[in-house]
Order: structure tokens, then sequence, then C-alpha cells
């Protein structure tokens, strides 16, 4: 199976301190992917490189067979969506106004996309808020229409960091089902998230980011062997050596 | 524990200042000090000037009925402008509100953010200008406590309006602000017009004034005015004295539990459902970036506030300047007014250039457009809006206002003028951006602070002296002098465009994706 993305050799510190070293992954083409790992393990900058907004030291990115550089990057770009947490909106718009600056950003069919834009809003909740300005919208309805502006532009590789977080239950239900369906269609999906349940039951591949590099790479027939003695909460556990605290420590409680 | 509270409440305010801010309140407290001395000069001058007997000789149309009109008119203004500029939201809300989780009683709480309200330099100044204003045209002690209680009625009547009906109060914001304005320079224009033949125009409407006046005392500032110098007796002093008190206990206790209610119960902001066409026709005639950067700008009511009062000083001291004829003051003073109006949008622009969308610009970052090519296009949308503006206003100069200079010297002149500020702006806007700030003035609030303006005022008004001034037959040498450095600033800008775009990008992105908590 072709690699959507390649990564080899990434480097990537702020100051003195390394987020990322000697970083290696491949995503397989048509993959939903997650990617897990504790608070601050560089997940989201990690995310931030590969969508093109930060910087990196050394190494080199692979993305749909284009390198990441100067000359491929706009390349990319139009092949590449995200949803970031938090997410990235247009305060100041209307949701429906900010749909259609992505769209005309992006050259969506004028005849297809309020077709488009409509059948979204409407399959996750967010009609009533069509006109309503982004900035007064609740942070689940942010994150929903974050989404919508992702996937409104037919990306081939979508960037999700923590994509369910604030988001109730029947939504993600049918995010999920989005996700199937781009999944279908040969979009490559990168997920970050804690709720490791979700990350379970949707992903094919999960990844585990611990300490600047990946420690763990499990594709679906590692995980089903894993899976028969253990959750993935547990495997996780296992793979991410934390330093346990004093059992006495909190003795004043 | 309100010493706590002082302490708590200033040190989050100071805390978040830079030293460029702090050096900004400094000159805040300068100008509520100027302000301070021209409403209590003000007041001390109408009180009194019909007293001296220079006056009262030069001005023989000066009776005891006009001074008690100018008397009352005084009084109405500084109510207007009480009323417009008394802060209710004088404290952050919000981070008071946490002190409950943390076991803050909540009625002390209260209690005390309502004195600490009270206790603003601006509610001070205005206050201690009533008592001033009042006070001395009171006939016996006897008045003294009326005063002081009706003064402290009146600002519970107007904290509690603004307070209670906040709303309704933002709505009409732009009508009370512009009213006064009007007002305010409407009378300095208006005495200014007749004071020339005063006596003529006086004489016309001089049976009138009593029935004015009568009208007047039923205003707010009539009312206040009546206090001090109405005619009543002890057994009336104390029951006017009597009801204020019980009206200022029963206004601030209703006010102490709004502000608990406040704290306790978080108003939530309504959601806003109507169509925005502005945006389209943004768009339609500005392109998809600069036209969101306007659309955003409007969208900003301090910024609708600015335009207002960039437009307004200029269209009423302009005329006034032209009543004084060709002197050397309003040769002077008009080329430079004039000059500041696209400058000043200018620097509005300048201001905002990234600070409001500071986070929106990750997104930009992803969109399959040359970034550079998107803040481009920002960056001449901020500077042609105002050039438009500068070629009407100059247009305007060379054909309705010949006596300002030739041709040459109206344009040359600015030019000039125009491209210092572009420099100045494009310098600040790139040493802050070096410093990691994201506009030019304050990474926090992306307007042009009333502070910053102040400050702006002597910089136009220095540049304005330098090339307005006039020379005489030196002037042909200012001429080449200023267009040598036109074309120099002119290549400088070009050749430097993208010259912000590379220190946001450079230094501000890493920032902004840190400050967006991703």
């Amino acid at each position: 199976m072709d690699q959507a993305i390649k990564i080899s050799g990434l480097q990537k510190s702020y100051g003195s301190t390394f987020v990322l070293a000697d970083f290696e992954l491949s995503v397989p083409e048509g993959n939903i992917f997650g990617l897990i790992g504790p608070n601050g393990a560089g997940k989201s900058t990690l995310i931030g490189i590969l969508t093109g907004l930060l910087d990196y030291d050394e190494g080199e990115i692979i993305i749909n067979g284009h390198e990441l550089n100067e000359q491929n990057e706009l390349l990319i770009k139009q092949e590449v969506a995200s949803v970031l947490q938090p997410p990235l909106l247009f305060e100041h718009f209307t949701s429906h106004d900010f749909l259609h600056y992505i769209c005309d950003i992006y050259e969506v069919d004028p005849k297809t996309r309020q077709q488009k834009m409509d059948s979204l809003l409407e399959y996750l909740g967010l009609t009533e808020f069509e006109h309503a300005k982004i900035n007064k919208l609740s942070a689940g309805s942010r994150k929903k229409l974050s989404f919508c502006a992702a996937i409104i532009s037919d990306p081939k590789v979508l960037f999700l960091d923590e994509p369910f977080e604030s988001i109730d239950v029947i939504s993600i239900g049918r995010m999920k089902t989005i996700l199937n369906h781009l999944q279908q269609k040969g979009v490559t999906i990168i997920i970050t998230s804690h709720i490791l349940e979700i990350v379970e039951n949707l992903c094919d591949d999960i990844a585990i980011l611990h300490n600047q590099k990946i420690i763990a790479y499990l594709d679906s027939e590692t995980r089903k062997e894993l899976q028969k003695d253990a959750t993935l909460s547990e495997i996780f556990e296992s793979y991410v050596e934390i330093e346990q605290p004093k059992n006495d420590i909190l003795n004043w409680l | 524990m309100l010493r706590k509270l002082i302490y708590l409440n200033w040190s989050a305010f100071l805390n978040r200042l830079t030293s460029f801010q702090t050096f900004l309140v400094v000159g805040y407290i300068i100008f509520l000090l100027i302000l301070f001395s021209n409403l209590l000069g003000s007041a001390l001058v109408i009180v009194l000037f019909d007293q001296n007997p220079i006056v009262t000789n030069q001005l023989p149309w000066l009776t005891a009925e006009i001074h008690q009109l100018i008397t009352l008119i005084f009084a109405n203004v500084l109510w207007i402008l009480h009323f417009s500029f008394t802060s209710t939201r004088l404290l952050n809300m919000e981070e008071n509100r946490k002190l409950l989780a943390y076991g803050y009683p909540v009625k002390k709480l209260s209690w005390y953010l309502n004195l600490m309200g009270f206790f603003h330099p601006l509610n001070l100044i205005y206050n201690f200008t009533w008592l001033v204003f009042l006070l001395m045209q009171i006939e016996n002690l006897m008045y003294i406590p009326v005063v002081i209680t009706v003064v402290l009625l009146n600002y519970a009547v107007i904290y509690s309006i603004k307070h209670r009906f906040l709303k309704i109060v933002e709505k009409r914001f732009k009508i009370i602000v512009f009213s006064a304005l009007f007002l305010i320079f409407g009378t300095i224009q208006a005495i200014a017009i007749i004071s020339r033949r005063f006596e003529q125009i006086i004489a016309h409407y001089l049976p009138s004034i009593d029935i004015i006046n009568s009208y007047l005392f039923y205003t707010p500032g009539g009312l206040l005015q009546y206090t001090a110098t109405g005619t009543y007796n002890l057994p009336t002093a104390s029951a006017i004295y009597g009801f204020s008190a019980l009206l200022i206990f029963l206004i601030f206790r209703d006010h102490f539990f709004k502000t608990r209610e406040g704290l306790q119960k978080p108003v939530r902001e309504r959601k806003i459902f109507k169509r925005n066409k502005r945006w389209y026709y943004l768009k339609k005639w500005l392109g998809l970036n600069a036209g969101k950067f306007y659309h955003y700008v409007l969208s900003h009511s301090y910024n609708r506030l600015q335009l207002l009062t960039i437009a307004l000083i200029p269209a009423v001291y302009i005329p006034l300047l032209l009543q004084l004829g060709n002197s050397y003051y309003s040769a002077l003073l008009i080329p430079t007014m004039l000059a500041a109006i696209p400058v000043a949008l200018l620097a509005m622009g300048m201001a905002n250039m990234f600070g409001y969308e500071n986070k929106e610009f990750l997104l930009h970052k992803q969109f399959p457009v040359s970034f550079e090519k998107q803040l481009k296009e920002r960056f001449l949308g901020i500077i042609v809006v105002p050039l438009l503006i500068f070629y009407l206003i100059t247009t305007a100069e060379i054909i309705y206002l010949p006596q300002l200079g030739s041709v040459v010297e109206i344009y040359v002149a600015n030019t000039f003028f125009f491209v210092c500020f572009t420099l100045v702006f494009l310098w600040a806007s790139f040493y802050y951006y070096k410093k990691v700030n994201y506009s030019s003035f304050s990474f926090k609030h992306p307007i042009i602070s009333q502070k910053v303006t102040f400050m702006m005022m002597f910089l136009i008004f220095g540049l304005g002296y330098a090339v307005f001034a006039p020379l005489g037959e030196y002037q042909i040498y200012r001429l080449w002098v200023m267009g040598g450095l036109i074309i120099a600033i002119g290549i400088y800008l070009w050749r430097d465009m993208d010259l912000l775009v590379r220190a946001f990008n450079n230094h501000i992105l890493d920032k902004v994706w840190a400050d967006s908590g991703h």
C-alpha cells in the first residue's frame, strides 16, 4: 500500500527544548490513523508542522508523494485540511460567510457548494446557527463548524487534532459516519485524541508518541493480537512509562 | 479585605502592562489632569466672570439673565458629559467573580465593587467639578448638605440608569456622544461666530431669555443648579435632603443587589442571527483579504466612533478657523487638520493590521494561497483607502481653499505628510513585531487607544508646524527638500513593501501558535 505520509529524521525544538527528535512515521493511504500520547508529547506540534503552520529544524516530510518544501507548499495545502484544537475560525463572520470564504479559497464549484454546505450544517445540527456570529457559538458548535470547513474542500489528507472534544454523543456518531465515508473515498485521516475508546473503535492503525518519538506502532493486526488481553488504555499505560508518584504524597487529604 | 481587593484589581491591571503601555498610562494620567483642570477652570470662569469689573465694562450685554443662561447651558453640557463618560464597566467582573470560588463573601464583594467603581478618577473628577460649581453659587451654609446630597443622587441616578439599561445606552451611545460633541463644539462655534456682533443678535432674543431660562431649570443640569441657587427655607432644604438621601440609599441598595446578581449569574451573551451584506460588498470591492480586514475594522464599534471623531473635529474646527480669517494660525492649523485625516485612517489601519485576527492567521497560513500574497493584499488595502481620502481632501483644498497655497505647495506638503506617517507606522510596527507584539500599538486591544491618540496629536501638530508654517520667500527651499524626501521615502516603501509580512512570518507566528493554546 502507498504511503500518504512519510516522515523521516524530523527534528523540532522550541529554543533548547526538543519536542520531536529523530522522528519517523509512515501512514498508509486511506487509513484512519490514531496518534495518541500524554499531554505535551508533541502531537499538536506534529500536526502544526504537517499543516504548514510551523517550521521544523531538520528532516524530510512527504505528503501524498510531494516533499513538503517551499516549492510544493501550495500544492500540498490544496490537498490537505485540518481541524485544530482550539479550532481556527473567523470569529467575526457568520458560519455561512465563513464556509463561503473557505469555498472561495479552495475554489469549490459554486454550483455545488450551497448544497454541500446545507447538507453538512443540517447533518451536524448547525442549521440554526448558520447566520450566527462565530464568536457567539458554543465550544462544540465551533468544533463542528471547523470540521465542516475542513471537509467541504474535498481534501485527500485530513488532520484532526482532538476532534471530539466538547462534542455531544450524537454529533460524535455523525462525525464518525462522515469519516468512514471519507475513508471509503480514499481520504487519509490522522486523528489525535485523549478519548481512547473512540480511537480504539474508529482507527485502523495507532501510534503512541512519547519522549519526542513514536514508541509503538500498532497496525490493525498487532492491535487485534494485543487487545485480546488488554484495552487500548492498558496497552497505552504499558508503553508510556511515567514515574509513579509516592503513595503517601496525598496523605494530607 | 477591601485593601486586598484593591491590590488584586490593581496588580491584575498593572501586570498586563508592557513598559510602553506603562508610559501610556502616565500619558493618560496627564490627560485626566488636563481634563480635570479644564472642567474646573470652566466652572470657575463661568460662575465668577460676571463679577469681574473689567468683564462687565467690556461686555455691557452681560445682564443677570444672560449670565444665568450661560450658567444653565454649562450645567447641562456638564451633565451630558457626565452621563456619557461615567463608566459602568470599571472593574473586571470575570476576574472578580473567580474570588467567589475561593470563598470571598458575595455580599462584601458586591459592596466593595460598588465602592471601587465610585472612586474611579473620571467619576471623582465629574463629581468634584459639580461640587465646586454648585458650592460657589450658594448663599448660605444651609445649602451645603443639600448640594452634596443632590450631587451624590445625580451620580447614583446616572450610574443606575447606565447599569440597568446598559444595552439601551450602548445602542444609543453614539447618538449620546455625538449629541454631546455637537453641543460642545456647536456652542464654541456659535459663540465664536456671534461674538463679533453679539449685541445685535442678543438684542433680538433678549425678551425671550427669561422664558428660555425658565425651561432650562427643568433640565437635569438646571435642577442641580436650582439646589444651589433656588430660594427655599430650612424645612424645604431638610425635605430635599431627606428625600435625596433616601433615594440614594434605595438606588445603591438596588445596585448592590444587581451587582450581587451579576456576580452570581453571569449574563449569557445574546446570539446574533442576521445576514450581513457589508462583507459581500467589501469582498467585491477590495477582495478576500483586504475586504476581510475592513469587515473586521468596521465590526468594532470603537473604530466606528473613531471614524466619527476623525470626521467631526475638522468639520467643527475648520469653519471656526475660517471665521478667523487669514491669520498665521489658520494657515497652519487648517492644512494640518486636513492632512491629519488620511493619516488617522492609516493609523487605524496599521494598528489593526494583524491585531484583530492574529489567531486567524494560522488558518490563513493553511490556505493554498501564498501567505505573502494574502498579507500584501491586506497591506495594500490599508494604504489604498486612506490614499483615496487623501486625494479627495487635497483636491477639495486646491478647489475650495486656494488661500492655503498653490496647487504644487498643497500637493507636495500633503504627500510629504502622508508618506512620513506611513514610514513612521511601518517602522513602529516592524519594531513591535521584532519584540513579538502583534500590532504596532497594542496586541491586546488592536485599536488606537485614547492615550495613543493623544500622543499622535503631538506628532501630527509637530510635523504640521514643520510642513505648513508659512515661510515666505524660503517656501521654495522647503518644497525642494520635501520633494526629495518624498521620492526617497516612496522608493523605500515600494522596495520594502513586504517588510511587515516577513517580520510577521518570522517573529509573530510562533507566538500566535503558542498563545492560541495549541
